[in-house]
């Protein structure tokens, strides 16, 4: 890559950018004001809705239960004494002012009809008071209505009727019942001490709380939960200024042609954009936090209560490496849209679900209870964002931050290879808007489609698994899922008309592969191990997980029945679906290491649980290799059948167990055996052949 | 060392069309063009000019056939066959905000050439087309000549040996189409390997060295206009095309 062509392409964005003032009218500068003008708006706006609400006088009306009079008195006195308490929590909240404005109910005479007068806004809210022993309250009364039980001898309930969407008569009913409340506890209190309780009734299980966290924790953690969705939002509308122009603008206005025919190779354009996103993102972030944080230094807009807007240095630097990725994926994002987009409209129509996605992704960290050490460190975006806010309320959990920035980057990495894609598209320049494989269907399309089909497949288990599966008998959800796979596998192969002995590399292996399968199995397994016991540093196996399995496996299980569900049935169908249909569908858009690495890892990656992916993309890996050596998907059926047959017998059979501390030895020794399996595999009948550079 | 700086064999190109289906836009098109020579490329609109041309400068893929520019294939080399190459179309348009000075920078920059020399190198094409009243505004307050003149200018600026001029006098008035033709010539004096397409009959007449006549994505006939009038036994370039046409059309 040429970082002078690169910087000339990032100045010219740069420049045409900076030369466009309704752009920099509309996308910087009205921001600079609308954001803190908004803020400061509704700060002010509450503000004067609080003392509006508290300065005003309400009105309420009485209608007493006559068939009870008895206690009328009772709950007449409580009401006053109530009314003359009202309003003193805000009074209380507004104590450092000296001119508190006071919350005032003034009685009216009962209306005709109530839930008029409350409509009509002549009545704020409606007391009234009936008899306890009659549960059935007007269930008429189409309004809102609390309900004080006061039950002892004064059993009479006291029914406040009010409008909720009509603001003075919600918060006359609030403060009303607040201060009915308190009356409530007091009187309680009274009759308990006149009736003789020894201990004071405020006295009895006092409960003190203590916060242990520090404020820099308090506050980290309200920042980590928002961080991401801002640094998100205002990535997206910085970004999008620049994508828009990126590759749609260019289009649009010609000069994608020009550019194409320099001597400008497709990776330093997309590099070029993806610098000149990031750099206005960047640039447009800082100045909308600086400004914000300008103005609430000048207390002219108020920060969030228990905000503190200081992170250390440290903590400052790891959160930047943190989100670089994140800031490379969504740049790469909005320019896989402009870059997909025939026209300026197109492109800015495009970004809306691209901005909803990344925002509902970024919000994650918001939700209570999600954790990283959890399925959340495989969703980019989301991942760093959990990441965030556990770095700052001082959690640094580093196997899985790591973990996190690599699935990130690796996300960041796959878009940006995608949008050179999209840079090489013909239909970029010509008038043709399919090609060849569009039009032509069949084989030809299915290598482009075979992800999305397994994604969708990779959906379907899951949701399947995550809601039904656990449940069952483990037996039967192998049997549907095995079937679940067979039929997707029959479906790509008809969809597609894919010639079935290609697809599934159903030939005879050479006759020494088989040696090399009975080779290769138990040092796979052993390495498998090996990797499931790394993993676990990181990711730990459940407990409850152990013991499910111990159950599923359990001695009530006949062992041929162990061996057909649990051996068997996932060596024939799990290898005819990836071994099988995905190997092939990708076996023309990767490269022979690459090929095995995507392969593997996703049949790992259908294996759910997160601590379970390591080992089973292990698996994954061999089986693929297998396939590719000996041009046949035999040796890898039998390879996994027999593979989940030993670990299913080392379970449970003494003499066939792994070893509990395996030796540097062992895997040594497994190394090279896998090593001599793959060799005695080699066959010149490969169907495999690297696609063209 | 040869001459021949542009060398094309049994290009091809198909495309899918929704409407349709299956064009043959480009077939088995075979022709060279020299150091310091015109070849035009005559044929109708949808003959299959700019798709060749397009291949050529690397931006579509042939589908089958290979194209090299200075011994270097479009299809493995296609950053080196750009470097050597200035491609001119219609449709390849300006940064607008950009001034004269600006542009010419950036495209020298973009097409690598010797940044030591690059400031020299705007200079001297300023000067060449005219430009030095002009060459600190902003191309979107330029008039189409001028714009036409940046362009060439664009296109020249990191002194390619092979140029394509794909359709350049499209849109422009004759006193603009004039002074165009007067550059490409004068970019033939130079030694430039220049690839011309139209289906201006006068304007192939007037500057191209060789002519390929080009239907239906086909070469029909490949010459000079002397050995074209001796192979049809027609005078006027317009007959001569006719003839290769509906030859076609009748077999």
């Amino acid at each position: 890559m040429n970082h002078r062509t690169v910087s000339a392409l990032v100045g010219n964005d740069l420049r045409q950018l900076a030369r466009n003032p309704r752009v920099l009218v509309f996308a910087v500068a009205l921001p600079l004001v609308i954001w803190p003008l908004m803020w400061f708006l509704t700060s002010l706006t509450t503000e004067r809705r609080q003392e509006r609400l508290e300065s005003r006088t309400y009105m309420y009306a009485v209608a007493e239960d006559p068939r009870d009079a008895e206690h009328a008195a009772d709950t007449r006195a409580w009401l006053e004494r109530a009314l003359a308490v009202v309003g003193e929590e805000a009074q209380a909240d507004d104590a450092d002012t000296t001119d508190a404005p006071a919350v005032r109910f003034e009685r009216i005479e009962l209306p005709d009809d109530f839930e008029a007068a409350l409509d009509e806004e002549q009545l704020h809210v409606h007391v009234a008071w009936e008899a306890g022993a009659d549960d059935g309250a007007d269930e008429n009364v189409d309004v809102d209505s609390e309900t004080l039980g006061n039950a002892g001898d004064a059993a009479q309930r006291i029914v406040l009727s009010y409008r909720a969407d009509l603001d003075a008569s919600d918060a006359a009913e609030g403060y009303l019942r607040r201060a009915l409340e308190r009356t409530r506890v007091e009187v309680r209190e009274g009759r308990l001490a006149a009736a003789g309780f020894e201990v004071p009734p405020e006295d009895l299980l006092p409960v003190e709380r203590i916060e242990t966290a520090s404020e820099e924790q308090t506050s980290g953690l309200l920042l980590g939960r928002i961080l991401t969705a801002i640094i998100v939002m205002m990535m997206l509308t910085g970004g999008s200024i620049v994508a828009t122009d990126a590759l749609a603008g260019e289009k649009e206005r010609g000069t994608l042609e020009t550019l194409l025919t320099t001597a400008a190779s497709r990776i330093e354009i997309v590099t070029a954009k993806n610098l000149s996103i990031l750099t206005v993102a960047f640039a447009t972030s800082v100045l909308n936090i600086a400004n914000i944080v300008l103005w609430m230094q000048l207390d002219v807009i108020p920060a969030p209560a228990g905000l503190k807007l200081v992170i250390p240095v440290g903590a400052a630097l790891l959160l930047l490496f943190l989100y670089a990725p994140a800031a490379v994926l969504l740049s790469s994002s909005l320019l896989l849209v402009s870059g997909r987009s025939k026209t300026y409209k197109e492109a800015q129509l495009l970004f809306a679900p691209v901005m909803l996605v990344s925002l509902a992704v970024a919000a994650i960290p918001v939700l209570p209870g999600i954790a990283l050490r959890s399925a959340i460190v495989v969703v980019p975006i989301a991942n760093l964002g959990v990441a965030a806010r556990e770095i700052l309320t001082g959690q640094y959990d580093w196997p899985l931050i790591a973990a996190a920035w690599a699935v990130t980057a690796a996300a960041a990495a796959v878009l940006a290879r995608a949008s050179v894609r999209a840079l090489s598209a013909e239909k970029l320049i010509t008038a043709s808007d399919i090609d060849a494989a569009d039009l032509a269907g069949g084989p030809a399309l299915f290598p482009r489609r075979v992800g999305r089909w397994f994604a969708v497949l990779w959906a379907l288990l899951l949701v399947w698994q995550l809601n039904v599966g656990g449940g069952i008998d483990s037996r039967l959800l192998i049997v549907i899922n095995m079937a679940i796979f067979g039929a997707a596998a029959w479906l790509m192969i008809a969809r597609y008309r894919l010639p079935i002995r290609e697809t599934l590399s159903l030939r005879a292996p050479p006759p020494a592969a088989w040696l090399g399968v009975l080779i290769g199995v138990p040092a796979g397994l052993l390495l498998a191990d090996g990797v499931v016991r790394l993993a676990s540093l990181a990711m730990p196996i459940p407990e409850e997980w152990i013991e499910a399995m111990a159950e599923a496996f359990g001695a009530d299980i006949p062992v041929w029945q162990m061996l057909f569900f649990f051996a068997i049935l996932p060596g024939i169908f799990e290898e005819i679906a990836f071994r099988g249909v995905l190997l092939h569908g990708l076996k023309s858009r990767f490269r022979p290491v690459q090929l095995v690495l995507v392969a593997g890892i996703a049949f790992g990656f259908f294996h759910v649980d997160l601590f379970r992916i390591p080992g089973t993309s292990f698996l994954g890996v061999l089986l693929v290799i297998a396939v590719l050596r000996s041009g046949s998907i035999y040796p890898a059926m039998a390879w996994h059948a027999l593979h989940n047959a030993l670990a299913l017998g080392s379970a449970r059979v003494e003499q066939i167990r792994l070893p509990d501390q395996p030796t540097w030895w062992h895997y040594v020794l497994a190394t090279l055996a896998i090593l001599v399996a793959f060799r005695l595999m080699d066959s010149s009948k490969r169907s495999y052949q690297p696609p063209a550079s | 060392m040869s001459t021949v700086q542009v060398e094309v064999q049994g290009l091809s190109k198909n495309f899918f069309d929704q409407s349709r289906g299956e064009v043959h836009a480009v077939q088995q098109v075979d022709f060279e063009c020299r150091r310091g020579e015109i070849l035009g490329l005559l044929g109708a609109n949808g003959a299959g000019k700019t798709t060749t041309l397009r291949m050529i400068s690397t931006v579509l893929q042939p589908t089958s056939g290979t194209a090299r520019v200075l011994g270097h294939d479009v299809a493995s080399e296609p950053v080196e066959v750009r470097r050597n190459l200035g491609f001119y179309s219609a449709s390849t348009a300006l940064y607008p905000r950009l001034t004269a000075r600006e542009t010419l920078t950036l495209f020298a920059r973009v097409n690598k050439y010797p940044a030591e020399r690059t400031k020299s190198r705007v200079e001297e094409m300023i000067e060449r087309f005219g430009l030095s009243e002009y060459a600190g505004v902003r191309i979107e307050k330029l008039s189409s000549g001028m714009k036409q003149k940046v362009s060439i200018a664009r296109t020249v600026v990191h002194d390619p040996p092979v140029l394509i001029f794909d359709e350049p006098t499209v849109g422009l008035d004759v006193l603009n189409a004039l002074d165009l033709q007067q550059a490409i010539q004068e970019l033939r004096e130079d030694g430039k390997a220049i690839l011309f397409s139209t289906h201006i009959m006068s304007e192939a007449e007037r500057l191209c060295d060789r002519i390929a006549i080009i239907d239906k994505g086909r070469i029909r006939a490949c010459d000079d206009l002397e050995g074209l009038r001796a192979a049809t036994s027609q005078h006027y370039l317009e007959d001569i095309f006719v003839h290769y046409v509906t030859a076609n059309a009748d077999s």
